[in-house]
């Protein structure tokens, strides 16, 4: 797949994933490497930009094992521009198929 | 590559960077490479699975580039409020200020006249009624009292109107100054805006 679009759709996964709940940045990069083959590191800089925002607010707490993570909170902004990232994806998808299906009858 | 390796990579390729920021970009890669290890990764197989550490770091600097261009863009944004401002400023002070002043006192003005004209023919219609009570103060100049009656009602009536008609305009006028003062409101603010 196109490297552009699949960054754009990694956006949309990032914020779908932390309207669940909140995770720290390893357990999120692995959320999602899990689904979509992308380079785990891409994601960092998404979160980053993400954050500055005003999408996310992150915060440290300790880890049983000891040092502490730092974890990802989807703000109000954040899940507005989910709801409007997720509705363009919707419409971009059925056009798509739409698209595919007339080809195909033709 | 291991840890370390990757690490130095990425912060090799985080120069132009501001120093902060760079430490809070690395934290985030040494806690993915410390929980991976947590989790029975390897260095090399976590750090594989991250990617280039070049090409990340250009995404970094990318990024810190682009913000910088918005930030420059809020600073001449806000210049060019300045500007819109002071030349609406100027506007104001050579047109809008002299032609509302005029505007105010004609205002001003009509309604003294509209209000004496109601009070002249109310002052007759009381002077006719007094007039038996005062004949020493109050004179009828000649003219007859019925003349006087039509004359006192209708100076009151078209007082009356005068004043019914300034309320009006009044309002009018005051409406189209609170529009004029949202339009520079408007302007001032499109400019920030724009950022």
């Amino acid at each position: 797949m196109n490297v552009q679009f699949k960054k754009g759709v990694l956006e949309l996964c990032v914020l779908v994933v932390l309207c669940r709940r909140d995770y720290y940045g390893y357990e999120l990069v692995h959320t999602i490497s899990e689904n979509i083959d992308i380079a785990e590191g891409t994601i960092y800089p998404l979160l980053r930009r993400l954050t500055k925002e005003g999408y996310f607010t992150t915060y440290l707490r300790e880890s049983e094992e000891g040092p502490s993570r730092k974890y990802y909170q989807i703000t109000e902004k954040g899940q507005t521009y989910k709801e409007q990232l997720l509705s363009e994806w919707n419409h971009f998808v059925s056009s798509v198929h739409n698209l595919i299906r007339e080809e195909e009858s033709a | 590559m291991n840890k370390e390796q990757f690490l130095s990579q990425l912060k090799r390729s985080l120069s132009g960077i501001p120093e902060q920021e760079k430490k809070e970009i690395l934290y985030d890669y040494e806690e993915h490479f410390r929980s991976g290890l947590e989790n029975g990764q390897e260095e090399e197989e976590i750090a594989r699975s991250l990617g280039n550490p070049r090409v990340l770091g250009k995404s970094y600097r990318i990024e810190s580039l682009l913000d910088k261009e918005r930030g420059g863009n809020r600073a001449s944004n806000i210049i060019r409020a300045v500007l819109a401002s002071l030349s609406l400023g100027f506007l104001n002070v050579i047109i809008t200020v002299p032609l509302f002043s005029g505007l105010f006192a004609g205002l001003v003005s009509l309604w003294a006249g509209a209000v004496s004209l109601a009070l002249s023919g109310v002052a007759v219609i009381a002077g006719l009624i007094l007039q038996p009570l005062f004949p020493a103060s109050i004179g009828l100049g000649g003219v007859s009292i019925p003349f006087l009656i039509f004359a006192g009602i209708g100076t009151g009536a078209l007082g009356l109107l005068s004043v019914i008609g300034m309320w009006k305009l009044s309002q009018l006028f005051f409406r189209m100054t609170a529009k004029y003062v949202q339009f520079n409101v408007r302007i001032i603010k499109k400019q920030e805006v724009k950022s």
